[in-house]
């Protein structure tokens, strides 16, 4: 079997502590290294990886996911599909057709698989959309769910079958992989963070972010991952030294940290990566800081080989 | 004839009191009506009350197991009212009181109930409450989900 790429996967716990920052980043300067990088977007409720390398979503396709069909020919109305339905998903008067309550249907088939006449059809709706595209030498891959849809993890499980499908027909196509996850500690996360080598959690020096990064720790041990930590905003109102402390104290892995740059900000408004090969923001406190977390990554790739 | 189903608390019956609650109430209360006059009393436990979901589908299917043709109610979450209207059952809203069944029923057959069409709470609205009649919760406003749109 020849070897696949790594796998990286970006996660923090909580939001907004730039998770989707790091990503397109660290993918920027792997590109700029000439590697061949698929950033794959799990952030399914807010997919805006594309916003920030400045591409279009393009090839939309849609996910779809089970529901139940009640082929009225074959249904003998005995009922057993309603009675061992665990989310009551199907209401079933006596002597009536059961009737499919789709919003709280899981979509696990048991329906379909223990009906004696086969009276149940599989029938699909679309609960989201991925897209594929390719900008400035980075292949993207996003997820997005439906607004009003529940099952955000089916969105994640589609495309890392799609991850999967590239892997075994081509495993030499991508030199890294990386994957962008939504806050939280929740399925679509640990999916993720599952398919990875290597996780990077990004936080941020508040009680929230030391908090969350503890919970999204807890999770990627549970799942025997290493880990490193990412601090953003760093220097802000000048808590840094006491937090990286904090978590040193509980034996918490850093990777580096990001301080509070205009920089960053203004190439995260311009929809700009900071990290780009011609960046206008080359030198500055921010790019320096990207730079050291991009060796130190590189250092531990290395290691963990 | 009509039959009337109007979630109870306790072994429900005609001097029960009402239960704001309807996937989660303790009991169902069916009442026969013929030519205006109530013709028969039957109570039945709701079976799904505890459930950690669906209580409102279970609920509704324990409604049409036993004919009712008509549903009382005080908080209906959205997947009891998609239930509900799914059956053709009409849906009346109960006045934010504490009334025991007989004077719903009163109510009922004086005209004085109004018909609805959606849901009046969000979704697991009555879990975890346990007895009372919850005090104040408010029972207007009708944030219309519109039964039976999601087939």
């Amino acid at each position: 079997m020849p070897k696949r790429p790594k796998i990286i996967c970006i996660t923090g716990g909580k939001g907004g502590t730039g998770k989707t920052l790091v990503a397109v980043n660290l993918a920027t300067m792997f590109r700029n290294e000439g590697k061949r990088v698929l950033l794959i977007d799990g952030d399914v409720e807010n997919p805006n990886t594309f916003l920030l390398l400045g591409a279009k979503l393009e090839n939309k396709k849609s996910v779809p996911f089970f529901k139940p069909k009640i082929n009225e020919e074959k249904c003998t109305k005995c009922g057993l599909c309603a009675e061992n339905c665990t989310s009551h998903a199907l209401l079933y008067i006596k002597d009536s057709y059961p009737i499919p309550i789709l919003t709280v249907c899981s979509g696990c088939r048991l329906c379909y698989k223990i009906c004696p006449t086969e009276a149940i059809e599989t029938d699909y709706k679309t609960i989201g959309w991925t897209y594929s595209t390719n900008i400035d030498g980075i292949s993207l891959l996003i997820g997005e769910l439906k607004p009003t849809e529940a099952r955000s993890a089916a969105i994640v499980e589609d495309l890392l079958d799609t991850l999967d499908e590239i892997i075994k027909k081509n495993p030499k196509k991508f030199d890294i992989i990386l994957l962008d996850t939504a806050p939280g500690a929740h399925c679509d996360v640990e999916l993720l963070i599952n398919k990875a080598d290597i996780i990077v959690p990004v936080t941020e020096p508040t009680k929230f972010g030391k908090l969350d990064l503890i919970r999204i720790i807890e999770l990627i041990e549970l799942l025997n991952k290493d880990y490193r930590a990412i601090v953003n905003r760093s220097s802000l109102l000048g808590y840094r030294d006491q937090f990286l402390e904090e978590l040193k104290k509980k034996n918490i892995k850093i990777l580096g940290d990001i301080p509070l740059d205009d920089d960053i900000v203004n190439s995260y408004c311009q929809g700009k990566p900071l990290m780009a090969k011609k960046s206008e923001f080359k030198g500055g406190e921010g790019y320096n800081s990207f730079q050291k977390i991009f060796e130190n990554l590189k250092t531990w790739l290395k290691n963990n080989d | 004839m009509v039959i009337i189903a109007v979630p109870s608390f306790g072994q429900g019956g005609l001097n029960e009191i009402m239960n704001p609650r309807f996937g989660r109430c303790e009991s169902f209360t069916f009442i026969t009506i013929e030519d205006k006059s109530i013709k028969e009393v039957k109570a039945v436990t709701n079976v799904g009350s505890d459930s950690m979901g669906g209580a409102g589908i279970q609920a509704a299917q324990t409604v049409g197991n036993h004919g009712a043709t008509e549903v009382i109610v005080g908080n209906l979450g959205p997947n009891a009212a998609q239930s509900l209207s799914a059956l053709n059952l009409k849906i009346y809203q109960a006045p934010n009181e504490k009334l025991t069944v007989k004077q719903i029923v009163e109510l009922y057959l004086e005209g004085k109930l109004k018909q609805i069409t959606g849901s009046n709470v969000g979704a697991h609205f009555g879990m975890g409450g346990g007895g009372g009649m919850g005090g104040g919760r408010g029972m207007g406003g009708g944030r219309g989900r519109g039964g039976g749109r999601n087939f």
